[in-house]
């Protein structure tokens, strides 16, 4: 998937700055950036739902519309025919898609199965749950197993459980084939799901790269350290044994240790682990969330989930 | 195991056209609704004059008459008390038709009351003409029913018919009113024929004017009993079949578009079809609503000729018209409303903007009688050229049998006919493409414009 220097603006407003991007076959990329920033606009571009005031997109060799059948899309903003019965909504949009026969009703029985929702295919769609009626508009997107998979904030709205599912829904997909771009705010689930991350920023593309060119360009040299004792007392120590130039302390019991200089990282958490009884010492290393801060300049989601931390753990 | 192959182009569009037709007719409501309809239609027709006899209010109370000659009160009670047939007042209404639709209402009222109301009036005979201050005062405190006063001319038979005054509370119902003003007149004329030395049969059989028994004689040679109105009521019939079909199918085409974008189904869809096939597949959906609509009401009517021996009111031609017009009003109702309805959210914003059009489509409605009495008339002319009036005025023109209308007007009506209904649907097409994923402010009209020229 090609977009060339795309341009959008509605009105005085220009969403989209000339965004250039590439997606390779088979690869699952996140589209992080806050609030307005563009994503959506780009998103619909790609799927040729408006066409950019300029600039080029090409999907698959082609436009979008000549591919649409290919593309499976569930838009940021979710809707459903509410007086249709489930089983009906799925079988139709399937056959937009051109898929036909008699195995299409056994099949959408199968995907309910999978996506827990037994049993509901007889039900109208407005009887479901908002999370049920999401799981139901991502099983539209996908039932005719498509070469390219937009979703537009896949994860929001959903509760732990059914949020884990849809991750493992996207894995699946992303193994049978498909390439798979997903716009959210949740860098946690970027950071475990995507290869690639580009994040828009104002209508301009501010970072497009690979998590494994991400972790090399932004890991810095620090430890993570949760010490048994006292985390002031341990920072101290720390300092003074010549194991970091800084530290910091933090209220859920961890110490940021910046190394000293010339201190190599596996030598300074044997120094660590010397030094006082820990619960845990790791390797710090770049997260989304901080990057997107960094790059972005304002807060990123203040979900929970996504101000956890994530290190290479060493048990104490 | 289903099959996956890429959908067509007329396939997407069959598949839309087929959920919306599915959704929409095939569904409890529009089957209860479309039989619903003509049996309401029926139920009034039939219903109506019974409700009105049943609020038929008696008559009583006393009547004061001012009348020196003393012969008035006598004859107006015996007309007002004598039973009246369903023949006399058919007579009556025959010498005198309604004239407005008042007038008409109280004639099928009168029809239905027939032998039907309760009438205890006391009459209260008065020689001396200052007598009618004190009747005057007698209805200020609400002791009489009306009064009236005769002046010795209002008698003369040798003068001619001068009014007489009649006083009635301000309270006293209309239909009592009649009553009351027409047994008085009736006894006047009585009174005068009387004084005249005429007999009064005589004059009853030599005033009636021949009437004329006129019989139709179809092309086929059947002869049947004319029925004038029906000349009328043709043209009209075509013209309502094609406002009311082509209105409720194109009025859900309207709210499904609104529904489908303030759902945010549209998006959905449009990840799936393009504009133009969503926007085809709808209208052709709702035009399959809009026909089976035509053919169960056109077809009941021409079930209910068929039964009167009077199909031949109903050339073939006029049934090719029907279609030729149906299609024609239908893409241009249809454009106008999958436009609008794709631009706002809801239908308060939407029926802003339909507004102004909409006036245009009443007028058909609205100068139906001038139309069709007159169908090469300025008016009729002028009207069949404007859109989006232009099927349904042309259908009147073309159906009515009081003059035939210049073929060259027909021929040039139904080119710029659909000339201006493909334009509109080009229109309509461009401005559904870019209003489908607007939200938020409903547009101008100006802005509805700019949307159809925009890239």
């Amino acid at each position: 998937m090609l977009l060339e220097h795309a341009k959008k603006s509605f009105g005085s407003v220009q969403a989209v700055k000339g965004i250039s991007l590439e997606i390779a076959e088979r690869s699952l990329c996140g589209f992080l950036g806050p609030n307005g920033a563009g994503k959506s606009t780009t998103i619909r571009m790609i799927m040729s739902i408006i066409a950019p005031d300029s600039g080029s997109v090409s999907v698959m060799g082609s436009s979008a519309l000549e591919m649409k059948d290919r593309i499976g899309y569930l838009p940021e903003e979710r809707g459903l025919y509410r007086k249709m019965k489930v089983g009906e909504f799925v079988a139709y949009m399937a056959r937009l898609k051109g898929v036909h026969g008699a195995g299409l009703a056994r099949k959408i029985d199968d995907w309910l199965e999978r996506l827990e929702l037994p049993g509901v295919a007889k039900r109208r769609c407005e009887e479901l749950s908002k999370g049920q009626q999401q799981k139901i508009q991502l099983l539209a997107s996908i039932i005719h197993e498509p070469d390219l998979l937009i979703l537009d904030e896949p994860f929001s709205g959903l509760d732990p459980v059914n949020g884990r599912l849809v991750l493992e829904l996207i894995r699946a997909e992303q193994a049978r084939g498909a390439t798979i771009i997903f716009s959210t705010h949740q860098m946690h689930t970027a950071e475990a799901l995507c290869d690639k991350v580009i994040l828009i920023n104002k209508g301009e593309k501010v970072l497009d790269a690979s998590l494994a060119e991400l972790r090399a360009r932004y890991d810095d040299r620090g430890l993570v350290c949760e010490p048994l004792g006292g985390v002031e007392e341990f920072a101290a120590r720390a300092l003074r044994a010549g194991i970091a130039a800084h530290a910091r302390t933090h209220d859920n019991g961890t110490v940021d240790l910046d190394l000293a200089p010339g201190r190599q990282a596996t030598d300074a958490m044997r120094a660590v682990i010397e030094l006082a009884p820990m619960r845990s010492v790791g390797l710090r290393r770049m997260n989304l969330d901080d990057l997107f801060v960094e790059l972005v300049g304002g807060p990123a989601s203040t979900g929970t989930e996504g101000t956890q931390k994530k290190g290479a753990k060493i048990d104490a | 195991m289903p099959e996956r192959a890429k959908q067509s182009y007329l396939g997407k569009v069959a598949l839309i056209a087929w959920r919306e037709f599915r959704h929409t007719a095939l569904t409890p409501s529009f089957i209860i609704g479309a039989i619903a309809v003509p049996l309401l239609m029926i139920g009034v027709v039939v219903g109506a004059p019974l409700l009105l006899s049943q609020e038929s209010p008696p008559l009583i109370g006393s009547i004061a008459v001012v009348d020196p000659s003393g012969t008035i009160v006598p004859r107006a009670k015996a007309i007002l008390e004598k039973p009246v047939s369903i023949a006399e007042r058919v007579e009556e209404i025959r010498k005198d038709p309604p004239k407005s639709t008042a007038e008409q209402m109280s004639a099928v009222s009168a029809m239905s009351s027939v032998g039907q109301q309760k009438i205890e009036v006391t009459w209260r005979a008065e020689t001396d003409p200052a007598r009618v201050d004190a009747i005057k005062s007698d209805l200020q405190s609400g002791t009489l029913l009306a009064g009236a006063s005769i002046g010795a001319d209002v008698l003369d038979p040798t003068k001619p018919s001068t009014p007489f005054d009649l006083y009635i509370p301000s309270a006293l119902s209309p239909k009592h009113v009649t009553q009351i003003s027409q047994a008085i007149q009736k006894a006047i004329e009585e009174e005068r024929v009387a004084r005249s030395g005429i007999d009064a049969a005589l004059l009853d059989r030599l005033s009636g004017a021949a009437e004329p028994k006129t019989m139709r004689v179809s092309p086929e040679g059947a002869v049947a009993p004319e029925i004038t109105e029906l000349r009328f009521i043709v043209p009209v019939a075509f013209m309502f079949l094609l406002w009311i079909t082509v209105f409720t199918s194109a009025n859900y085409l309207l709210t499904t578009t609104i529904e489908e974008k303030s759902n945010k189904v549209m998006e959905v869809l449009l990840a799936a079809a393009s504009p133009m096939q969503l926007l085809v597949g709808k209208i052709l959906g709702y035009a399959a609503i809009s026909a089976v609509m035509l053919v169960m009401y056109g077809g009941t009517g021409l079930a209910g000729l068929s039964v009167l021996a009077m199909l031949d009111l109903v050339p073939l031609m006029h049934i090719a018209y029907l279609v030729i017009f149906f299609v024609m009003g239908y893409l241009m109702v249809a454009a106008m409303m999958s436009a609008v309805g794709s631009a706002v959210s809801d239908l308060r914003e939407a029926q802003s903007l339909v507004g102004p059009v909409m006036m245009v489509l009443f007028v058909p409605v609205a100068l139906w009688f001038p139309i069709v009495e007159n169908p090469n008339g300025t008016l009729a002319t002028v009207a069949s050229f404007i859109p989006p009036a232009t099927p349904f005025v042309m259908i009147m023109r073309l159906t009515a049998t009081t003059e035939p209308i210049p073929m060259w007007q027909a021929v040039v009506g139904i080119a710029w006919g659909f000339f201006c209904a493909i334009a509109m649907m080009w229109l309509a097409a461009r401005i559904f493409r870019v209003g489908v994923l607007m939200q938020g402010k409903p547009p101008s009209p100006k802005e509805l414009i700019r949307w159809a020229f925009v890239r």
